[in-house]
């Protein structure tokens, strides 16, 4: 029933660095009584501070699932999950929440508010830490550094797709989270605000030390992970560095879907 | 509108804000209800106080009435000696009797006759307060035999009311030598004043030992509830005494409630309650499921879901106030307009208590309306954003 995926050796520890994210046999299921049915298979990982580690795998293989455990939005069952030095498993909804508050989320939609202006969308996240004199102030250095000083005021609607990307960008990294969970950050633009948008995120990984888990089949953006991990039917395939997976998949064993190099 | 000084982001304001179309039919919404529950209560009011407004016309400072009257046209007479005896109370100045039957009047042009309500006392007694009676010269008059006072405000199909016309009461002849405003309430048509004396003489046998209702005057200074007190101590259990508000109140009460009218208004109150309600749920529903991706992206980013359930409360909230004052304004208008139309016969007036009683029932709609959608925000799933 249960298959041991490979080891995580691949990937060495940064010295003395302990793991932002820590996930020991991990469970999970979906649905009640006849109708559980398991998504994850005891999932093991380590993901250490300063990482960009990329998440692939098929349609419905538990990607989206594993990050929205690790991202404290959904609550984890059995097992253990440690994200940045707290025990997940076992967390009532409240308690979640104020994770919640130290992870920045990046969706594959920006999910702005419209009515709100680019500034006034970053502030909403700056609330959060209860700084309200500096609030403004914050939005709109951290606009800046996303390339995005002079649209601060403005809306949404008058942003190009990936200037939203780039202050939904922003909103995740206002309170300079030490752990950045990203969804596809990268499918609604085109190659150039793709490429723009991760490395922009590469740059601020080696910044200021934070990891970086990003789900993604944008074969465009593969090179800017330390590590990629592959997930298939809920478990874990491989876990491995960017060469490593490219060798790895032979044309024979080439999932078209995922990698089209 | 703006909010330079608000440490938070107003969200609930800027969300309605962002939509201008949409605003805009929320708050015409809002209006409409708010027009509507004025509108209702205003007929209302004026209703109920059509049926018991002739009181304030009557020269009392307390009332005298049989526990078996129901209100002023089905009165129960009780014995004379009862105002007899009231006099004697402290604090008490005077006593007036005042009769009551309904008698058939003539309507001297056409020759058909209708029931017409007719009050009787003492010309000698300050009994009414309209100016045409308010002094004993000017009710030498009725002092005559076979004479009476009508009332302007009856129906047009008790024909002219000219003085000096003569015409047939009862199957007696009757001549008008005055006119008055008091107007009938619910229970008449019309209405006549006419002196003691010649009631006996159109309603033979009834005797004048037979009171309708007791009229009190009390000494200036005198506190009303306390002779009300003292009365009660003395007199038998066939008669109640009253105050003038108190007995206004037993009146229009009994008119709500053996007629349709509180309940035609009382439904009409709560239908645009009702409609306002579904406005402003509809308004609120689509502007959260149009946002719902942005409210559970808030959630994964840390708010809670008592902010949400804040944000939409306040835009209910906000629905609420931007509908009320122009709804008020609106009503205002459409009072004027309603008694200018009915040349005052409907008495629309608008009250401290309605303004509020009303504001609380759109406040109430409005949040009710946010209750009944807040659910769709609050439960939203965080992890769906990532779907």
């Amino acid at each position: 029933m249960s298959s041991v995926p490979r080891s995580t050796a691949s990937s060495s520890p940064p010295a003395a660095a302990e793991a932002s994210i820590q996930v020991r046999d991990l469970n999970y299921f979906f649905g009640r009584g006849d109708l559980r049915k398991q998504v994850l298979y005891t999932i093991s990982l380590d993901l250490y501070p300063g990482q960009i580690v990329i998440m692939t795998g098929p349609s419905g293989s538990g990607k989206t699932t594993l990050l929205t455990l690790i991202g404290a939005l959904r609550s984890a069952q059995e097992g253990s999950l440690r994200v940045l030095g707290q025990e997940l498993v076992g967390l009532g909804n409240r308690q979640l929440v104020e994770i919640r508050r130290n992870i920045g989320f990046i969706f594959q939609a920006h999910n702005l508010f419209e009515s709100l202006t680019a500034a006034q969308n970053v502030e909403m996240a700056v609330e959060l830490t209860g700084n309200f004199r500096g609030k403004r102030k914050q939005a709109v250095d951290i606009l800046g550094q996303v390339g995005l000083a002079e649209r601060a005021d403005y809306k949404p609607a008058q942003l190009s797709g990936g200037q939203k990307q780039r202050v939904a960008i922003a909103r995740a990294l206002v309170n300079q989270p030490q752990l950045i969970l990203a969804d596809e950050p990268t499918a609604a633009l085109d190659k150039q605000s793709g490429r723009d948008v991760v490395t922009l995120m590469q740059h601020l990984a080696q910044e200021r030390g934070c990891t970086i888990l990003m789900v993604t089949h944008d074969n465009r953006i593969l090179d800017v992970a330390d590590r990629i991990i592959n997930l298939v039917d809920g478990r874990l395939e491989s876990d491995e560095s960017p060469q490593q997976f490219v060798d790895s998949h032979t044309p024979k064993a080439l999932d078209q879907k995922m990698f089209l190099m | 509108m703006k909010f330079p000084s608000l440490p938070r982001i107003p969200l609930a304001w800027y969300n309605l804000r962002n939509d201008r179309p949409r605003l805009l039919v929320a708050v015409a919404g809002v209006t409409f209800a708010v027009l509507l529950m004025f509108m209702n209560l205003g007929f209302l009011g004026a209703l109920v106080s059509t049926t018991s407004n002739f009181y304030e016309q009557f020269n009392g400072d307390l009332f005298l009435i049989s526990p078996q009257s129901l209100e002023i046209s089905s009165t129960k007479a009780f014995p004379r000696e009862r105002l007899y005896q009231a006099a004697g109370i402290e604090g008490v100045k005077q006593v007036m009797p005042l009769y009551a039957e309904y008698a058939l009047w003539k309507n001297p042009e056409t020759g058909l006759s209708r029931s017409m309500f007719v009050y009787a006392f003492n010309p000698n007694d300050p009994a009414f307060l309209m100016p045409e009676l308010d002094t004993l010269a000017k009710r030498q008059a009725l002092k005559q035999p076979n004479v009476a006072f009508i009332d302007r405000l009856s129906r047009p199909e008790f024909g002219p009311q000219t003085v000096g016309i003569e015409t047939e009461a009862d199957r007696r002849r009757v001549t008008i030598v005055g006119q008055y405003d008091l107007g009938g309430g619910f229970a008449a048509d019309g209405t006549l004043i006419m002196s003691d004396q010649n009631f006996l003489r159109y309603f033979s046998p009834r005797p004048l030992t037979e009171v309708n209702l007791g009229m009190v005057l009390l000494e200036p200074g005198a506190d009303p509830q306390r002779v009300k007190a003292a009365l009660e101590d003395h007199l038998p259990a066939d008669v109640e005494i009253y105050t003038k508000s108190e007995i206004i109140l037993k009146e229009s009460r009994f008119w709500i409630q053996t007629t349709s009218i509180g309940f035609i208004f009382g439904l009409g109150v709560l239908v645009s309650f009702v409609v306002g309600t579904v406005i402003v749920y509809q308004i609120l529903y689509t502007d959260i499921r149009d946002h719902l991706r942005e409210y559970a992206t808030l959630k994964a980013i840390g708010y809670s879901g008592s902010y949400l359930f804040k944000t939409v409360i306040q835009e209910a909230i906000l629905l609420a106030l931007m509908g009320y004052v122009p709804g008020l304004i609106l009503s205002l208008g459409l009072y004027t307009m309603t008694v200018n139309a009915t040349a005052g016969a409907l008495p629309l007036k608008m009250t401290l208590f309605r303004m509020v009683f009303v504001f609380a029932l759109t406040v109430t709609m409005c949040s009710l309306s946010g209750l009944i959608s807040v659910r769709k925000a609050v439960t939203a799933d965080p992890a769906e954003v990532f779907a």
